[in-house]
C-alpha cells in the first residue's frame, strides 16, 4: 500500500467518522433549538469553520431569517434577514445549489455581521425537505480557504438532518398551536341562560391539524341571545385565526343590528372581505327574540339546523343557504323565522357530522334527523354524537350545539348571578318569561316581579361586602301558588339608607307569605303568591 | 342591563316628561339625574307619565319619593301619569307615595 493510498484511507476512515458525529442517533433527543446549536458546534468541529449558521426561509416576506448561529450569535440576535434571491444565502435558497465564496472582499454578501467579524470564505447549502425548501446552512472561516466538494457533501448531510427536525418541530409547533388558538377561541363552557337549556359538543377532527368549526352562544343587552355555529375552510394556525376573528365579528354585529341575523351576516360577510380577502367560511346566525318565543335564522352556505317543535318530530328548517362569507353575491341575504314553543328543541351542527366517506349525504341527514327529539339538550347532543360518530373517529371537525327552550309548566326555573346590580333585569326578564309562558294573568306577573326585584335587590345591596358574591332564584309552580326562592350566602344585614323599609313593604304587599331564614351558609327568602287563575280575590 | 327612556317637554313654564322602559336599582341613579335635569326653576308645572314603565321598584321609588319632596320646596307642582293596573301604578299604590302626590287618573 502506498503512502497516499494509506492517508486516502485515513481520510475516508475520519470521513467516515464525521459523518457519524453529525448524524449520531444520540441527538434525537434534543429538541429543536438544543439540536441546531449542538449540530452548528459539531459541524464546525469536522469542517474546522469558524463559524456556522442556519438561517431559515419566511415564506410570505421572502426572506431568510437567521436562527441559529454558533461563531457569531449576534447574527440571530439581531434577526439578521437576507432577500431571496440576493447575496450568498439568498442566491443558495433561489438556486437550491450549495455555493462557495473563496474570498468575501469579492463577493456579494448581504448580511454585514459576516463581514465586520472577518470572516474570508463561505461555504453553503440549501435546506430541504421533500423538495420544498426550508432555509440556508452556511459556514465561514476567517483564513481563506478553498471549501472542497467532500465538504459540501458532508454540509449537505447535515443540512437533511437539520431539515428533518425543523420540519418535525414545525409540524408538531403548528399543530399544538392551531389546537390551542382553536380552544382558546372557543367558549370554555356556555353561558347560563335562564329557560334556554344548552349542550355542545366539539370534536376536532383526525389528521392531526385541527380545522375551523366553531359555534357560539350569547346574550344581547336587548335580552335577544344569539347562537352561532360556523366552519371557516382550510385548516391548522390559519384557519383557527380566521375563525376567531369570524366568531368576534359576529358578536360584533349582533350587538350592533340586534334583529335580523341576515343583516349581521352581511355585516360578517363585508368585514371578512375587507379585512381577509380569499377567506371563505360558512356560517348559520340565529337570534332568539327575548320573549323566547320566536328564532330569526340565516344562512352563509352551511347546513340548515334541525327543529323540533310541538309535535315531537324533527325537521330541517327551510332555510335556504345564501353565500358563504367572503364569497361575493349580488343578492340581499334571507332570514326565516321559527316559533319556538316551550319545550322546542334546535340543533345546530357542522358538515363534519353528517359528511362521511361512502354515505349518502341524504341518509346522514335522515340519521341526524331521526336523532334530535324534544329531550334535554344534553342528552340529544349524547343520541346524536352516538348514533352519527358512534365508534369511529372523525376525520373532520364535528361541532354540535343544541338549544332547548324549557317548559315552564313542567320545570322550575334556575337562575344564579352576580350580586350586582347588572344582574337585577336579566333576573326579573327570566321570571317574567316563566310566569308568562305558565299563563299567569298580569297582575300576578307585576306582583311577583316586585317580589323577585326587591329581594334580589336586597341582596344586591346588603348581602356582601365588596368582593361580592351571587344571588340565586328558583321559582317553581306548587299550584296554585307560585314560589319564589332567593338565596344569598352572604351575612345577613339589616337594609341601610333612606330606602330602608321600603322595599320590604313592597315585598311583602306582592305577595301572600314572605319567610325569611337567615343561617351561617346565607339568607334564603321564600316567596308565595296565589295566583289570580285560582280564585285570588284581588 | 336596565333601560330607562326619560323625554321631557317644555311649553310655557309647563314640563311633560314621558318615562319608558324599566328602573331598578341599576339605572336609578341615571334616571333621576334625567329627570332633575329635564326640570329648570322656571317651571310651574310638572307632569310625569309613568305609562311606559314596565318595571319600578322601591329604587325607582326613592327617585321618586326624592323629586316630590324637591319639588315641593320649589314650589313647583306635579302630578304622577300612572294609568290603572299598570306596573307603575301598583308599586306606586303599595309604597304611600299616592299620599304625597296626585296620580293622573286619581285613585
Amino acid at each position: 500500500m502506498s503512502a497516499s493510498a494509506a492517508s486516502k484511507g485515513r481520510a475516508a476512515v475520519d470521513r467516515l467518522r464525521d459523518i457519524e458525529t453529525v448524524t449520531h442517533a444520540g441527538l434525537a433527543h434534543l429538541g429543536v433549538e438544543e439540536l441546531l446549536v449542538e449540530l452548528l458546534d459539531r459541524v464546525r468541529n469536522v469542517l474546522d469553520a469558524d463559524t456556522a449558521a442556519v438561517l431559515l426561509l419566511d415564506a410570505p416576506n421572502e426572506q431568510l431569517v437567521a436562527t441559529a448561529a454558533r461563531g457569531i450569535e449576534e447574527e440571530v440576535y439581531q434577526g439578521s434577514r437576507v432577500p431571496l434571491g440576493r447575496g450568498f444565502a439568498g442566491r443558495i435558497a433561489a438556486t437550491r445549489r450549495p455555493a462557495t465564496i473563496e474570498d468575501i472582499a469579492d463577493a456579494d454578501v448581504v448580511n454585514p455581521v459576516l463581514r465586520v467579524n472577518g470572516v474570508r470564505s463561505l461555504l453553503g447549502v440549501p435546506l430541504l425537505a421533500g423538495g420544498e425548501l426550508l432555509g440556508v446552512l452556511h459556514v465561514g472561516t476567517i483564513a481563506l480557504r478553498r471549501f472542497d466538494d467532500d465538504d459540501a457533501d458532508l454540509l449537505q448531510m447535515v443540512a437533511d438532518r437539520i431539515a428533518l427536525a425543523v420540519t418535525a418541530a414545525q409540524s408538531d409547533t403548528e399543530r399544538k398551536a392551531s389546537a390551542l388558538l382553536q380552544r382558546s377561541l372557543l367558549p370554555q363552557r356556555l353561558p347560563q341562560v335562564p329557560g334556554l337549556d344548552a349542550a355542545v359538543r366539539y370534536i376536532a377532527g383526525g389528521g392531526g391539524t385541527v380545522g375551523g368549526d366553531w359555534y357560539d352562544l350569547f346574550t344581547l343587552p336587548s335580552g335577544r341571545v344569539c347562537i352561532a355555529v360556523g366552519d371557516v375552510v382550510g385548516r391548522g394556525v390559519r384557519a383557527a385565526a380566521v375563525m376567531g376573528r369570524v366568531r368576534s365579528a359576529v358578536r360584533a354585529q349582533a350587538l350592533g343590528n340586534q334583529g335580523d341575523p341576515a343583516v349581521v351576516l352581511d355585516l360578517v360577510d363585508r368585514q371578512l372581505r375587507h379585512f381577509d380577502p380569499g377567506e371563505m367560511a360558512t356560517a348559520v346566525v340565529a337570534l332568539v327574540e327575548p320573549s323566547f318565543d320566536r328564532v330569526h335564522l340565516s344562512s352563509a352556505g352551511h347546513p340548515a339546523p334541525l327543529l323540533v317543535d310541538g309535535d315531537g318530530a324533527a325537521h330541517y328548517v327551510d332555510l335556504t343557504p345564501d353565500p358563504p362569507l367572503g364569497v361575493k353575491g349580488r343578492a340581499r341575504r334571507r332570514s326565516v323565522t321559527c316559533e319556538l314553543p316551550p319545550g322546542a328543541v334546535v340543533c345546530f351542527y357542522t358538515d363534519g357530522l353528517v359528511e362521511r366517506r361512502g354515505q349518502l349525504l341524504d341518509d346522514r341527514l335522515e340519521l341526524l334527523r331521526e336523532a334530535v327529539t324534544a329531550a334535554p339538550a344534553e342528552d340529544v347532543c349524547s343520541t346524536v354524537m352516538g348514533r352519527l360518530i358512534g365508534l369511529e373517529r372523525p376525520t373532520d371537525d364535528v361541532a354540535l350545539l343544541v338549544v332547548r327552550r324549557a317548559d315552564s309548566r313542567t320545570e322550575p326555573l334556575e337562575v344564579t348571578r352576580p350580586a350586582v346590580p347588572a344582574s337585577l333585569s336579566e333576573i326579573r326578564a327570566a321570571v317574567r318569561r316563566w310566569l308568562v309562558d305558565i299563563g299567569a294573568a298580569p297582575e300576578d306577573v307585576t306582583d311577583v316581579l316586585l317580589a323577585v326585584g326587591e329581594s334580589t335587590s336586597n341582596v344586591v345591596e346588603h348581602a356582601y361586602g365588596p368582593a361580592g358574591g351571587t344571588v340565586g332564584v328558583r321559582v317553581e309552580l306548587e299550584f296554585p301558588d307560585v314560589v319564589v326562592t332567593v338565596r344569598d350566602t352572604g351575612q345577613w344585614r339589616s337594609p341601610r339608607g333612606s330606602n330602608r323599609g321600603r322595599g320590604t313593604a313592597i315585598m311583602e304587599s306582592a305577595s301572600d307569605v314572605v319567610a325569611v331564614g337567615r343561617g351561617a351558609q346565607g339568607t334564603e327568602v321564600v316567596i308565595r303568591r296565589r295566583l289570580a287563575v285560582a280564585g285570588r280575590s284581588a | 342591563m336596565t333601560d330607562a327612556r326619560v323625554e321631557a317637554a317644555v311649553d310655557d313654564g309647563r314640563v311633560r316628561i314621558v318615562v319608558s322602559g324599566e328602573i331598578d336599582l341599576q339605572n336609578a341613579g341615571d334616571v333621576e339625574g334625567q329627570l332633575t335635569e329635564a326640570i329648570s326653576n322656571q317651571a310651574r308645572t310638572v307632569s310625569i307619565d309613568l305609562g311606559e314603565v314596565a318595571y319600578l321598584d322601591s329604587a325607582g321609588l326613592r327617585v321618586l319619593f326624592h323629586l316630590v319632596e324637591r319639588l315641593a320646596t320649589l314650589q313647583i307642582a306635579v302630578e304622577l301619569v300612572t294609568p290603572l293596573r299598570s306596573p307603575s301604578r301598583r308599586v306606586i299604590e303599595l309604597s304611600g307615595l299616592a299620599a304625597l302626590v296626585p296620580l293622573d287618573p286619581p285613585a
